[in-house]
């Protein structure tokens, strides 16, 4: 990119969607540009509160304003939709998707092969990657402390639906536990581990399509590796909502959560790590540290023009994952 | 500045809803009994004791039955109160279940079943005029008044403060504004406004930039010994702390969410003689008792 500044654009305005606008609108080589949402009355305040960027109701509006990168931030069953409008219109070439990338994994090929197709630098919003805990982790099986990884417990909890009494649309189009929370827990897996193919499935209280609200689902690998995750958001005392892993490996156990990582090794050697101890500042704090090191990330990739992780392409592998445990499950497996 | 000036102590009210920023896995351990606010209140009043002036808390329906009982303790006219808003968990959780729409539906209604008038009419102006700071003060006024009806007539209610997300939000987004109007509203109802931030160093530069006096205001921020949330680092929030015309500044998390003792904790806040006062939470009698003596015998 040769620009110094890039112009960018956020597409839905719901709470995901004012946090990056926010973070991007702080950052030093970004211009927040224009926002795009549906909605009359978001439309109208934010045109009363954003006094210098443009305000739209339609992605299409976007094309005139020279846009360098663009965010996605609607609800996940619009993704595909939007990114498809933004490839063909040549509206911007660089995208960030909040996640999921897509409803399906069939959609999420289809946008995975736009981007292919136009090029520029493309991400979505898998931001545990950028939790100091989670790194932690990453960085210790990368060096192969625990030695040689045979399985893991992977968990994704919260409170959000205890004692909701109906699905309601917006829980709906949350996609259920799995694309709510559950995607974040899967990433990081396919991130620690590599891919991952689903063994056997079970979803709970499935009361409306790809809407359950809790599912135990098990993966393996050819190597061996096995692998369970247990994902609720029905969950009693998840005030916040929490996700981690317990790693076994040939040399000691790890486990890793949002707060801390822990480390047991086989000759009695232990060490825990807590956010504390682990470099969490940032030069500006929102919603989480890991907010602003995923976007400060994107932006940099961006402007230097090499690829960012997860790209669509290795977040499309959670869709993958996501249809498996549904079609499993769909046939008792 | 003198090291014999009183820093104002103040109990927190994280661990009566459930918060440990140590571990979230620590917090649900506490158990249940945090969630009765009779515990709550009997915590508070032990503080008082103990030698804390006031409690600092987040408006919700817990923290609400926490300064009814208290006042029916007879507690209210010891008690300078702080109060957070808005309840930023509450708000997000019922985002998530119900959508943003969903949630401003819903809080109209709780205004409108309030019986408010001032509040519904300003709600009114600023849903027609499409004004922002028309339903900020309506968002205030009912705040304001819920927390005045629970905590009697005689509590001293010091300032109301905007929740991190709401003046972080606002400082990423340059919303002067937004600050001045929130200064000028909460002057004109004789309260001090407040902030509390993640982002104290760059709250005071820009605060300086747009010429809003920081006198006329409390700020709530982290300071603790290891730095923890305190951005964009310790040496920098220290440096803007030091440059402040007068302390204004209640300190949290002084124990970096109990990473850290209370003496060694203390210690360091010792140094920091710009600030106003602190704020701790405390999850058991004893804690209570022993905190806020150490507190009073070293700070104050």
């Amino acid at each position: 990119m040769s620009r110094e500044k890039l112009r960018v654009a956020v597409v839905g305005l719901g709470k995901m969607g004012v946090l990056h606008a926010s973070i991007l609108n702080i950052l030093p080589n970004v211009q927040l540009t224009a926002l795009c949402d549906k909605s009359t009355v978001i439309l109208k305040f934010s045109k009363r509160i954003f006094n210098r960027v443009h305000v739209v109701d339609d992605v299409e509006k976007l094309s005139a304003l020279d846009i360098d990168v663009i965010y996605v931030t609607t609800p996940i069953f619009s993704h595909s939709l939007v990114a498809k409008n933004v490839y063909s219109r040549e509206i911007a070439r660089n995208l960030f998707i909040e996640k999921t990338l897509a409803s399906s994994y069939d959609e999420a090929k289809e946008v995975c092969e736009l981007a292919q197709a136009f090029g520029g630098v493309n991400m979505v919003g898998y931001m545990k990657r950028f939790a100091v805990t989670f790194r932690k982790a990453k960085n210790l099986l990368t060096q192969e402390t625990l030695g040689e990884v045979s399985s893991f417990d992977a968990y994704a909890y919260s409170s959000d639906f205890l004692g909701s009494k109906k699905n309601s649309k917006t829980s709906a189009s949350r996609g259920g536990a799995l694309r709510d929370s559950g995607c974040h827990v899967v990433d990081l897996a396919l991130w620690f581990f590599g891919d991952l193919q689903v063994d056997s499935a079970k979803l709970q209280s499935p009361t409306e399509k790809d809407s359950e609200n809790s599912v135990y689902f098990r993966v393996k690998k050819p190597s061996g590796l096995e692998g369970k995750f247990s994902v609720s958001r029905c969950m009693e005392n998840y005030r916040l909502p929490e996700m981690g892993l317990l790693v076994r490996g040939s040399k000691g156990i790890m486990r890793v959560n949002d707060d801390k990582v822990s480390l047991k090794l086989k000759g009695g050697k232990s060490s825990t790590w807590y956010r504390h101890d682990l470099n969490d500042n940032v030069f500006f704090w929102l919603g989480a540290p890991e907010y602003v090191r995923e976007d400060e990330y994107f932006v940099k990739s961006v402007l230097e023009n090499r690829s960012a992780e997860p790209s669509f392409y290795a977040a499309s592998k959670v869709d993958y994952i996501i249809d498996q445990v549904r079609y499993r499950a769909g046939r008792n497996e | 500045m003198s090291n014999e000036r009183k820093k104002m102590l103040l109990v927190g009210d994280n661990p009566f809803h459930g918060i440990s920023h140590l571990s979230q896995e620590r917090a649900r351990v506490r158990g249940d009994a945090m969630v009765y606010p009779e515990y709550a209140a009997n915590l508070v009043m032990t503080s008082l004791e103990n030698g804390a002036d006031g409690f600092m808390f987040s408006v919700s329906e817990m923290t609400l039955s926490i300064l009814r009982i208290i006042c029916e303790m007879g507690g209210g006219r010891r008690l300078r109160l702080y109060a957070i808003v808005p309840y930023a968990f509450e708000y997000v959780r019922l985002a998530t279940q119900i959508g943003t729409p969903g949630l401003i539906k819903k809080f109209a209604k709780q205004i409108t079943v309030s019986r408010n008038v001032r509040a519904i009419a300003m709600g009114l102006k600023g849903v027609v005029r499409t004004d922002p700071v028309a339903l900020l003060k309506t968002y205030l006024i009912y705040e304001i008044s819920r927390i005045k009806s629970s905590a009697g007539k005689q509590a001293n209610l010091d300032s109301v403060l905007l929740h991190e997300i709401i003046t972080d939000m606002a400082l990423a987004l340059n919303l002067d504004w937004l600050f001045k109007s929130y200064m000028d509203f909460m002057l004109e109802l004789q309260m001090k406004p407040g902030f509390n931030t993640r982002n104290f160093a760059y709250l005071v530069k820009k605060f300086g930039d747009w010429n809003l006096d920081l006198r006329e205001t409390i700020i709530v921020t982290p300071f603790n010994k290891v730095g923890f949330q305190m951005n964009p680092s310790q040496i920098e929030c220290e440096k803007a702390l030091a440059n402040l015309p007068e302390p204004n500044t209640i300190a949290i998390s002084i124990l970096a969410a109990g990473y850290l003792k209370p003496p060694e904790a203390i210690n360091y806040i010792r140094t920091l003689t710009d600030l106003k006062g602190v704020a701790v939470g405390v999850s058991k009698e004893h804690h209570a008792r022993e905190t806020f003596k150490l507190l009073k015998e070293n700070l104050v």
